[in-house]
């Protein structure tokens, strides 16, 4: 099936590395027809798919809750997925996601269980500071007008070279969504029902959409839902899961530094970059330490073509605990080697994430991290991804991959960037990790928490129609 | 070498009983399933696992009444004989107090031989039962974490010296201190492993049943042809019953889960209507659970490698199914192995079950229908009262580690060998 890029929000489609400028508004609504009325109004700065925006683009998603407030009925609420209805702050979604001690959702800033709730997520994005200021405080000034209150305003920082604060470059491993023009490999490619409603997925099948009664729709902008008697409300939407995650770059690298220090105590560089290298599975610039385990390589920072299984089956390259072994195992699950690809693209994510806070070094190596002395601002990447099921994507990602200690074999390890020690049931609050040698592993303990999460919540992100729809209510 | 047995009760609950006995089993469950004092669960050592789950009252694919009923089950240590004893020196009193409010269930105060003899004449043989975590007893699998955490502790703290030497001089320090240390004097001599007769008569018997398979094939081939061909006629006939989930059904379900490492599956379930379909089933799953032990060895249930324990049971003459597993995770990731992973298998055994995706020649159609698998599996999926697993903290593949190190220090080994035998720390 062709798919209708015109009706797809651009975001989908595009990760808008043209637009560097960037700022996300959270929104609860306070007065339901004066923020209809600003729905009505704003849909038309959303950027449909098949535009090429050079200077500005406008997103929106709804929240489980902002849905209701805007006045879609029950029944039709209750098409919509579990985890969106739920949320990520359950006692149950607290223990599946792993967000404990700090990272709590008592002691979130946003979407947290002492906080408002969140309801809208509008997300600015431009070519410079100048034109998104410009943007964004028109829409404040129309905030209050528009029923809406602004529950908080989230900017975001272009780092050197396109990295995170830890220093290492971020969004290379992408799926590539079939039917698009961009053509990649097969075991990189996705059907397009993975990450947009309306779409065969990796099953050959449609995930269930949320829809509204027929009846509902007088002005018929809604195409037929599967269900009988029913428009479908999600087709071309996507659900957006949104992550505060704090990073604390000092710590990480105090750490990496400590772990590898000359037996002197002086600082041994190499060997501190190698090993947060090894936790990452890619050096600074990019490149998979599975291709090159010695260094980084300056063509390489982009490298998303090789396997585990056969350029590494002890782990003695890149670690069997490493960050992106385990985010997007590919060949490496512990089946035959094409159920694991299979298996691997059914947990794929589109990753459109964009960092916040200023850096502790402006060119953010290592050392420079390392020796920096202001330390305490606040920083991190507001972790975004897309895909058409929370559960079977991130959620199974998060839950049986990054934070699951037994992982493929493993036993006490979690990942050693984003993972979370202190469930309840953990006998220590610190993290360890295995590096694999030709003989015995060496194990580095006490990793303490370096990314903490402050605030998230999911998104339902509506086709251009369904957004028209939903501002018509 | 311990073998396993997988020891299942199923009685019907009196009339009236089901409330107080759901709330006996609460009490349990908040005691603190291991040390409560109705049924103290760590105290019976021959327990991997076990479960109580009631089984509400509902109606089979024929429209008849089942009333509620109370199951309970364990994966121990064999012998039996040994097993029972032991639960009911330790336990007989709690047990004797939830089984008297099931059906046909001796009167009176608490008498050991009359529960011995009561759990004895109801207990149930599962058709089919997967070991994944086999010859290995309880204590064993708790000895070897012991030991496996123990040996890593001590090359942590060792890892200058054992990093300057050879692999083999490395292992020999790491032998010499398991050997010097009380606490893990148990490591010091191997596990027996099968002797010879036992082995001839396991692979014996599975020697026979292919000769036998062999001669007989002129007959079984166009036997086996025409009872395809009834199937496919059956399958072809058959309505599609709906599944009715919701999702406070989810919910009640998943937060149940908390444990870090394992989590339990209880699914129940009509089987179809029809004696040929019975009988087919029936055939398929003590098939199967003859040639697991085979097929399935290695902790892999059909290429699944995250189950420890798993058990078909049909009850109530033949008109339930009722499928117990005890595996690593929790249930989203395990269902998701099903599919992705041993598709085919299991369809051929669960296709017997109402609602499931329609199959053709029940291998294909099924459990490709991931969506109406997920649905399926969750309609049929019933709430666990109380659930103990007693080494909760290791996976399968961590059982199998454990083994592999604690194997490793007897014997000698080459430089590669024991370069290969110190990864697996």
């Amino acid at each position: 099936m062709q798919l209708e890029i015109n009706d797809i929000q651009g975001l989908v489609i595009r990760g808008y590395s043209n637009l560097p400028a960037a700022d996300f508004l959270i929104l609860s609504v306070t007065d339901t027809t004066a923020a209809k009325k600003w729905l009505a109004a704003i849909q038309k700065d959303v950027t449909p798919g098949h535009h090429k925006p050079k200077e500005i683009a406008v997103h929106i998603a709804f929240s489980f809750e902002g849905l209701k407030q805007i006045g879609l009925d029950r029944a039709s609420l209750d098409s919509f997925p579990i985890e969106l209805e739920d949320g990520m702050t359950t006692r149950h979604k607290q223990q599946f996601l792993g967000d404990f001690g700090n990272s709590a959702p008592d002691n979130w800033e946003w979407g947290g269980r002492a906080n408002e709730p969140v309801h809208i997520l509008l997300m600015i994005y431009a070519k410079d500071a100048a034109t998104l200021d410009a943007r964004t405080q028109a829409y404040l000034a129309q905030l209050p007008q528009g029923g809406l209150k602004l529950l908080n305003h989230l900017g975001t920082t272009v780092l050197y070279e396109r990295k995170e604060h830890f220093g290492f470059r971020d969004g290379i491993s992408q799926p590539t969504i079939k039917g698009l023009s961009r053509s990649d490999s097969d075991e990189n490619s996705v059907e397009p029902g993975e990450f947009i409603l309306g779409y065969r997925n990796g099953y050959n099948q449609f995930t269930p959409s949320p829809y509204i009664a027929a009846a509902a729709d007088p002005k018929n902008l809604l195409p037929q839902s599967s269900v009988n008697g029913m428009h479908d409300l999600g087709r071309n939407g996507t659900y957006v899961v949104f992550r505060q995650m704090k990073q604390d770059v000092s710590l990480f690298w105090k750490y990496m530094d400590k772990a590898t220090q000359n037996a002197d105590g002086s600082n041994n560089e190499p060997a501190m970059i190698k090993l947060a290298a090894q936790m990452v599975g890619r050096w600074p610039n990019g490149t998979p330490i599975v291709v090159c385990p010695d260094g980084e390589r300056p063509h390489m920072e982009d490298d998303n073509n090789f396997d585990f299984r056969n350029s590494d089956p002890h782990g003695l390259k890149c670690p069997f605990a490493s960050h992106i072994r385990r985010s997007n195992p590919k060949d490496s699950l512990d089946t035959d080697r094409k159920t694991s690809i299979s298996v691997s693209n059914k947990h794929r994510i589109l990753r459109r994430g964009r960092s916040y806070g200023p850096p502790i070094a402006a060119t953010l190596k290592p050392i420079d991290c390392l020796n920096a002395t202001k330390c305490d601002d606040d920083r991190g990447l507001h972790f975004i991804c897309l895909g058409a099921d929370i559960g079977r994507q991130f959620e199974f990602v998060q839950n049986a991959w990054i934070n699951n200690p037994k992982f493929n074999g493993l036993y006490e390890e979690r990942d050693a960037i984003t993972g979370n020690h202190h469930n309840p049931q953990d006998p220590r609050t610190t993290g360890t990790f295995a590096v694999q040698h030709p003989g015995l592993r060496v194990r580095y303990t006490d990793i303490p928490e370096f990314v903490t999460i402050r605030g998230g919540a999911y998104f339902f992100m509506p086709g251009i129609k369904a957004l028209q729809y939903l501002s018509s209510l | 070498m311990t073998q396993h047995g997988a020891y299942s009760i199923v009685v019907n609950i009196k009339s009236g009983m089901r409330q107080p006995l759901y709330d006996l089993l609460q009490k349990i469950d908040d005691g603190g399933v291991e040390d409560n004092d109705i049924i103290p669960f760590k105290k019976i050592t021959t327990i991997h696992f076990a479960r109580f789950v009631i089984l509400d009252a509902c109606k089979d694919a024929y429209g008849q009444d089942i009333p509620a009923r109370l199951a309970f089950t364990t994966n121990y240590d064999l012998p039996l004989n040994n097993h029972m004893q032991q639960m009911i020196a330790v336990a007989g009193k709690g047990l004797w107090q939830l089984f008297s409010m099931c059906e046909d269930f001796p009167q009176g105060p608490f008498n050991a031989s009359m529960l011995d003899a009561y759990f004895q004449d109801y207990s149930k043989k599962a058709e089919t039962f997967y070991v994944g975590v086999g010859n290995r007893s309880v204590q064993q699998i708790r000895e070897e974490h012991v030991l496996r955490n123990a040996i890593n502790d001590y090359t942590d703290q060792n890892r200058q010296s054992i990093h300057q030497q050879s692999a083999v001089a490395a292992r020999q320090q790491i032998i010499d201190y398991v050997n010097g240390n009380p606490d893990l004097a148990f490591a010091k001599i191997p596990v027996p492993a099968a002797s010879k007769k036992w082995d001839a008569a396991f692979y014996g018997k599975l020697i026979g049943v292919i000769i036998l398979f062999i001669v007989f094939l002129p007959i079984i081939i166009p036997f086996v042809i025409v009872w395809m061909l009834i199937m496919l006629s059956i399958e072809i006939r058959e309505k599609q019953v709906p599944n009715n989930l919701t999702k406070d059904h989810i919910r009640e379900l998943v937060n149940r889960e908390t444990q870090m490492v394992q989590a339990q599956f209880s699914a129940l379930g009509n089987v179809k209507p029809g004696k040929f379909r019975l009988a087919t089933m029936m055939f398929l799953l003590r098939t199967t659970d003859f040639l697991a032990p085979y097929l399935f060895a290695k902790g892999k249930l059909s290429g699944i490698p995250t189950v420890h324990f798993a058990r078909w049971l049909i009850i109530d003459e033949g008109r339930q199914m009722l499928f117990l597993s005890n595996y690593d995770g929790n249930s989203e990731n395990y269902l998701r192995d099903f599919i992705h992973i041993a598709a085919k298998q299991l369809t051929l055994m669960f296709c017997h079950t109402e609602g499931y995706p329609k199959t053709r020649l029940m291998v294909f159609g099924g459990a490709k229908d991931a969506e109406g698998f997920m649905q399926w599996a969750r309609a049929k999926q019933i709430i666990t009262n109380v659930w103990y697993s007693a080494n909760k903290e290791v996976s399968v593949k961590n059982i199998y580690n454990n083994s592999k190190i604690r194997n490793g220090l007897y014997g000698t080994m080459t430089e590669t060998e024991a370069s290969e035998w110190l990864r697996s720390i």
